[in-house]
């Protein structure tokens, strides 16, 4: 026993802790936080700045990682007795993660929305939550899965909730609490059956496994192996699913996201969404795994197809049901899921590659590679085009006291530039070039084609995409139309003015989008490199 | 040391390239930071550009030295050869024997001093004058006695030409090819530096005192009315007018550094764009916007030759680069080399379609013809399109026939802006285009540029007679003077076209400012038929404007005075009567601009006489005119001296000689018909057997056009009333303007009118319809989507809640609407996604 003991000490000293410190600096700043408070310093040391510090510190250290992994000064490695996984993958999402953290910070700092009595908790659960995203995107085990989508999503809950008092938002917070304990339910179902199924959790064997057990002919639907696998994937799947707001698990995103505030809002849309990609696109790949026989190769082809489907529904939905929508915030979140179905379609392209057939003209892993380059150049895109969507709207919110489009009129004569900044986020939301979400569109969209050559099913998703896009164009230059084309009304009711960094912040968040329309290689060759440890 | 000198150059000269980029940058957000009195704009605009002067002129002086002046000190030869009658020189094969000579040849310091000083300080050149006048006719009856020397020393000269091709950063790369932006430094690009660079410093600082009106808050427009008939009132745009005379000559410059030929074109459309922002720049006034309209689109008509050209070349040689030029790491051969080699001759194949091109080095490090068997070739007629193709954006850029009407309308700009962009420079790039790319021009095109520019010049000379609008006069004997320039390129006087294109820049940029002069001083009255009688009111004026008369007019009295444009009309015309010699059925190109020369004289001494002597016509006008002040008339003085003194030597003086060192090979020896399909190109020694006697003729015919507007205007010995009575259907045909306008407008105009029309019809009904209807039928699915999700999934979800609700209430469980209902959707979403997934699923 104690050598057991030994070894998991000297695993957990040696071997794992310096890989994990920025996690472990986020949870100091979470212990300080509390403290200050405790000691009664928070008059002096407000949390917000101890927050912004310590999410600060913790990026730079990714970054170092980032670096270190890069130049190979730094080795990948399975930590923790194999639950978790630190590569450039995790590495890259540490970073992600950690830079929304500080924006979104940033933004409530300017925005003033926790005010300086809340202001420990508000922060104590924002970065707790982004710990369970990073935790989400480094996981290596189903516990770990399942563990850090409840962290991620535990605090999510109750930011929803966190302006007190209102109606509104205590009911939104209560549906995402019963439909996310609905969906985690589902999930720890599929967990325990693929754990069963295959008798181990680590996402590294699960792929051997599953393919030993089907590739004995058992790949007909009427055979029970079969048929516990697919529940056990599918299971899965809708509890990650409903991270990613997707339908038909997107019932309690628009609820949510008018409930909550747009700075939360807009942190759960980028996030809490990336961290939900990273993880399943770890799953997807342990479930696929390196080369499978054939006929195993066959089962998860259909897989992708549905996968597809869903993305291409999810997408058309998305983008109809914001057409009505009278609330800004509503219509963002009908346009977050919009967004995840075509994120989403990165994935099935990536499945439905990964089934293909390698060809002298058809490199399996070059192509699934750029599938996954395509997904992280989007997140990035979208991380500053979705957010500065939110920043914009939270920052009107202030000046209007309203969230909703018709207040808007005429608003670009007022506030020019957060109306500019607005129009450049929504037009890269479009994907107009030359802006970010155009690369990030395209990326994707090509990515699509590629499969389409393994199964033409993905050029029909590809086609729905495409029209998607025109679709969307119609209801976010609606938005634009009121606020630069409407008349200014003669009664405004007087606000506070906002604070005067806020068009600064916004226009920090619309130069991205445009750099990264335009000056795209940095970017996607790191991406590409990214994507390519998962193939190694 | 090569490369050395041409990154030297190549710096200096992106320096003064860059700089009015940078100063545009800074003018045009001016008027938020400045505010519209203040001329701190105009201020950083001469600045830019003089400090850009400064850099040509020291590029120069570089260039000069790096090359031991060799482009002079050879001409000092061919003199020196010619009078001794027969030194040969060696035939070289190399540059050295050039630069050996150097340190015996005493005249060759004297060239290469007055080379450095005279384009930066033109009253330097006095001295030189009384030697190079005489040098011209000595040099002439040299060449006389034995024609062998002087084609020796012009075939030597040519291995002496350098050109600095280089890439100033590359764009892209896409395997072989790499796109890149290049330079082409030769002593033709450094000339027009200087020059354009020059005038456009002169340009500037005369227009801080034109343009001084613009210097309020609220300008009154007399030519533009509003709706209700009142004046327009607008806050001035002073520091707008300094902006784009700026982004102007960043293109200007960027074209004529321009490495390859694409290049060349991205500049010209933008020399373009900023000519339709000047032409318009009183966009209140609706002859202002259409004059920029028309401008704009007749020259597209001519780009889209200039398009067709750039396709053959690219399709055919593969390359836009002018000049050989290194890119990575390898020597690339440019155009010209491709076309014509070291030597200058076209390589045809035996049958005579095509045309070899040089594409290997050989040991020597000359381009030659591939091996056989991988030898590239281009079809003689591709050939011939290529060339024609890039002349007929010249035409348009040019304004020549028949493209030549945009020019004169295009005087509706401020004063300015015509001398700088429509006389001087940007109009003469068009010229400036067929000079550069005449190694490629076979001697067809030739033909037809030498055509086209004998028609423009002699239509354009009528049609001033006749104008009254002085700034009309001047800009049709603008489009008459490009015809020379032309036709002496057609004829295969290169040296002489540009030779004309510099000398014209100074005179007709000196006499725009003088007319910008008058027009001030007469409160903005361009019709010369109110003025009269303005000697004595604007003495300054009136005698820099008499000094570029008399240099246009090509008047002078041999071997003691000439002024510029008489050297280089003279250069044209003795080419022109030496071609016609070669070619006797092509007496008309000689005959001709002969006549016009007399027109010439004619019509800008009519001009100088209504507007300065006589009796005021006007006496109101007449009592308020006043002289410009000094900031305008320093610079109609610096420009005066210059439009009088930079040719002199004629064509041994230094301007000639710098330009003539960057002449393409085998010029000098000129084309013999049975070579040039049945055209002769003569050579520089049949030029100088006729050039006194071209000069002759062409100095009668100038003094009698003189005489006559002496008669006519001063003397009043004839009635011009009287001779309009006499020819009155010809007068109006000349005043209509040959009917061009009205022609184009018939045939051309109105018709697009039409088509619009319909088209604009096709859009509102169809295509707005079927956007319309498609938006409408967007709306209505997502209407029905709405109600789909509302109605069905809603109700689907509100029964099955219904059902449990029941269920729950049987079981007392009291539970919340929808939530019950969001979560039952959840179980009932995953049970689907596996039924379906079973349902489709392969041999389910």
């Amino acid at each position: 026993m104690p050598t057991l003991l030994n070894e998991l000490l000297a695993d957990t000293i040696q071997r794992s802790l310096h890989l994990f410190v920025p996690e472990l600096i986020v949870c100091a700043t979470i212990v300080v936080m509390l403290l200050v408070r405790v000691f009664g310093l928070h008059r002096w040391l407000p949390a917000r700045w101890v927050t912004v510090f310590g999410a600060m510190v913790a990026m730079a250290w990714a970054l170092y990682q980032f670096v270190g992994l890069r130049q190979e000064t730094l080795q990948p490695a399975v930590v923790f007795t194999g639950m978790l996984i630190v590569d450039q993958f995790t590495v890259f999402f540490r970073v992600f993660l950690l830079l929304a953290l500080v924006l979104v910070t940033a933004l409530s700092v300017l925005t003033e929305v926790p005010d300086d009595d809340d202001g420990a908790d508000f922060y104590t659960l924002l970065l707790g939550s982004t710990l369970g995203m990073m935790l989400m995107a480094a996981s290596n085990h189903l516990l770990m899965l399942f563990l850090s989508v409840e962290m991620t999503s535990v605090p999510s809950y109750v930011m929803v909730g966190f302006l007190k008092g209102r109606r509104r938002s205590s009911e939104a917070a209560l549906k995402y609490v019963v439909y996310g304990a609905g969906a985690a339910g589902i999930m720890l179902y599929g967990v325990s059956l693929l754990a069963g199924l295959t008798g181990t959790a680590n996402l590294h064997e699960l792929a051997v496994r599953i393919g030993t057990l089907l590739s004995a002919g058992h790949v007909s639907l009427g055979d029970p192996i079969l048929q516990t696998a697919l529940l056990g994937v599918l299971f899965v799947f809708v509890g990650l699913a409903f991270k990613l707001s997707v339908v038909p698990f997107h019932f309690w995103c628009p609820d949510a996201f008018e409930g909550a505030a747009a700075e939360v809002a807009g942190f759960l849309s980028v996030a809490s969404k990336a961290g939900a990609f990273a993880l399943l696109t770890r799953f997807v790949l342990a479930i696929l795994g390196d080369y499978q026989p054939v006929e195993v190769r066959h089962v998860y082809l259909v897989v992708g197809i549905g996968v597809g489907v869903i993305a291409a529904v999810t997408a058309t939905f998305g983008n109809l049901a914001a057409y009505a929508q009278t609330n800004m915030k509503r219509l963002l979140a009908y346009s977050t899921i919009a967004h995840a179905g075509y994120m989403l379609m990165a994935v099935a392209a990536l499945i439905v590659v990964l089934t293909g057939t390698a060809a002298p003209t058809f490199d399996v892993f070059a192509e699934a590679q750029r599938a996954v380059q395509g997904l992280l150049y989007y997140l990035s895109v979208y991380l500053f085009m979705n957010l500065g969507a939110f920043a914009v709207v939270a920052m009107i919110r202030n000046r209007l006291l309203s969230e909703d489009i018709d207040s808007y009129q005429g608003l670009a004569r007022e506030m020019p530039v957060l109306c500019v900044v607005m129009a450049v986020c929504l037009f890269s939301l479009v994907g107009v070039p030359p802006l970010g979400g155009f690369v990030g569109k395209f990326m994707i969209f090509a990515s699509l084609f590629q499969a389409g050559f393994v199964h033409w099913s993905m050029w029909a998703v590809l086609v729905i995409g495409g029209l998607n896009t025109l679709f969307s164009l119609f209801y976010y230059v609606r938005v634009l139309k009121v606020m630069f084309l409407g008349e200014l009304p003669e009664q405004r009711p007087a606000a506070a003015m906002a604070a005067s960094g806020s068009s600064a912040f916004a226009v920090l968040l619309a130069v991205p989008v445009l750099l990264l329309g335009v000056f795209v290689h940095r970017l996607s060759a790191a991406a590409n490199e990214v994507a390519g440890t998962l193939f190694r | 040391m090569h490369t050395d000198i041409g990154t030297t150059l190549a710096t200096l000269l992106a320096i003064a390239w860059l700089l009015p980029l940078a100063g545009f940058a800074v003018e045009i957000f001016g008027g938020y930071l400045w505010g519209r009195l203040s001329k701190t704009a105009a201020y950083i605009a001469v600045g830019c550009i003089a400090t850009g002067f400064v850099c040509s002129v020291a590029a120069l002086l570089i260039w000069g030295n790096a090359t031991g002046w060799s482009a002079l000190s050879s001409q000092e030869h061919h003199a020196a050869a010619a009078h001794s009658d027969g030194v040969t020189l060696p035939p070289a094969d190399d540059r050295r024997p050039d630069v050996a000579a150097r340190g015996q040849n005493p005249a060759e310091h004297a060239g290469s001093a007055a080379a450095a000083d005279s384009p930066a300080h033109p009253g330097s050149a006095d001295q030189d004058d009384e030697h190079a006048a005489t040098a011209e006719d000595t040099a002439a009856h040299a060449a006389n006695h034995d024609g062998s020397p002087a084609h020796v020393a012009g075939e030597h000269r040519a291995t002496g030409t350098r050109a600095y091709s280089g890439v100033f950063y590359t764009l892209a790369m896409f395997g072989d090819l790499v796109v890149t932006i290049d330079y082409y430094i030769d002593s033709l690009t450094l000339v027009m530096f200087v020059m354009v660079t020059f005038i456009a410093t002169c340009i500037h600082i005369f227009a801080i005192g034109y343009m001084s009106d613009e210097l309020t808050l609220d300008y009154v427009d007399h030519h533009a009315h509003t709706a209700d008939g009142k004046h327009v009132h607008r806050p001035g745009r002073f520091y707008r007018f300094f902006a784009y005379m700026s982004l102007f000559c960043f293109s200007m410059l960027g074209l004529v550094l321009a490495g390859n030929i694409f290049q060349v074109f991205v500049f010209w459309e933008l020399v373009g764009l900023c000519s339709y922002l000047l032409i318009g720049f009183y966009v209140e006034r609706k002859s202002a916007t259409d004059a920029a309209n028309k401008a704009f689109i007749v020259n597209r008509v001519g780009d889209f030759g200039f398009i067709v050209g750039l396709m053959v070349i690219w399709t055919a040689l593969g390359t836009f680069r002018f000049g050989e030029t290194e890119v990575c790491g390898r020597r690339d051969p440019g155009i010209f080399q491709m076309v014509r080699g070291d030597d200058g001759r076209l390589l045809k194949t035996e049958d005579g379609t095509a045309v070899l091109l040089r594409t290997e080095r050989d040991a020597h490090g000359r381009w030659q013809v591939a091996a056989a068997g991988q030898q590239r070739t281009i079809p003689y007629v591709l050939l011939v399109l290529a060339g024609f193709g890039v002349f007929c954006g010249c035409v348009g850029k040019s304004a020549q026939f028949p493209l030549q009407t945009w020019l004169p309308d295009a005087m509706e700009g401020p004063t300015p802006v015509s001398a700088l962009v429509h006389s001087a420079t940007m109009v003469a790039a068009g010229v400036y285009l067929a000079g550069r790319f005449f190694p490629v021009f076979t001697t067809d095109v030739l033909l037809i540029i030498a055509y086209v520019g004998c028609i423009t010049l002699f239509l354009a000379a009528t049609i001033a007679v006749v104008a009254t609008d002085i700034k009309r006069v001047l800009a049709y004997s603008t489009i008459s003077q490009l015809g020379y320039m032309m036709l002496g390129i057609g004829v295969g006087g290169w040296g002489a076209g540009l030779f004309h294109l510099v000398t014209h820049a100074f005179f007709k940029s000196l006499l725009f400012l003088c007319s910008g002069s008058v027009i001030v001083g007469c409160h903005h009255e361009q019709d010369m038929s109110r003025m009269g009688g303005l000697l004595k009111k604007m003495p300054i004026t009136a005698l820099t404007m008499l000094v570029g008369v008399i240099a246009i007019s090509g008047l002078a009295i041999p071997g003691l005075i000439a002024f510029s444009g008489y050297y280089s009309k003279d250069a044209i015309l003795a080419t022109a009567l030496a071609y016609a010699d070669h070619n006797p059925l092509h007496f008309p190109l000689f005959v001709v601009p002969l006549l016009t020369a007399g027109i010439t004289a004619f019509y800008m001494f009519r001009l100088w006489f209504y507007t300065f002597c006589g009796e005021p016509r006007d006496p109101e006008l007449h009592a308020h005119v006043h002289e410009s002040p000094a900031v305008m008339t320093g610079p109609l003085i610096a420009l005066a001296v210059l439009a009088a003194f930079c040719a002199v030597g004629g064509e041994n003086g230094v301007l000639y000689r710098l330009i003539w060192g960057s002449a393409p090979e085998g010029l000098a020896a000129g084309v013999p018909a049975a070579v040039g399909n049945g055209l002769a190109l003569p050579s520089t020694h049949a030029v100088h057997e006729v050039h006194s006697r071209a000069g002759a003729l062409g100095l009668l015919l100038a003094v009698a056009g003189t005489l006559l507007a002496y008669v006519i205007y001063v003397r009043r010995l004839l009635d011009p009333a009287d001779i309009v009575r006499q020819f009155k259907r010809l007068h109006a045909f000349l005043v209509e303007k040959w009917q061009f306008d009205n022609v184009y407008d018939a045939v051309f105009v109105r018709p697009v009118h039409v088509v619009a029309g319909w088209c604009a019809a096709f859009d509102r009904v169809v295509l707005d319809g079927i956007i319309h209807a498609s938006a409408r039928a967007a709306v209505t699915v997502s209407r029905w989507d709405r109600l789909f999700d509302e109605g069905f999934v809603d109700g689907l979800v509100n029964l099955l809640a219904d059902v449990v609700y029941r269920f729950g209430a049987l079981l007392r469980v009291v539970q919340t609407g929808r939530l019950r209902q969001y979560v039952v959707f959840l179980a009932l979403g995953a049970l689907a996604l596996f039924v379906l997934l079973a349902a489709f699923f392969p041999g389910a």
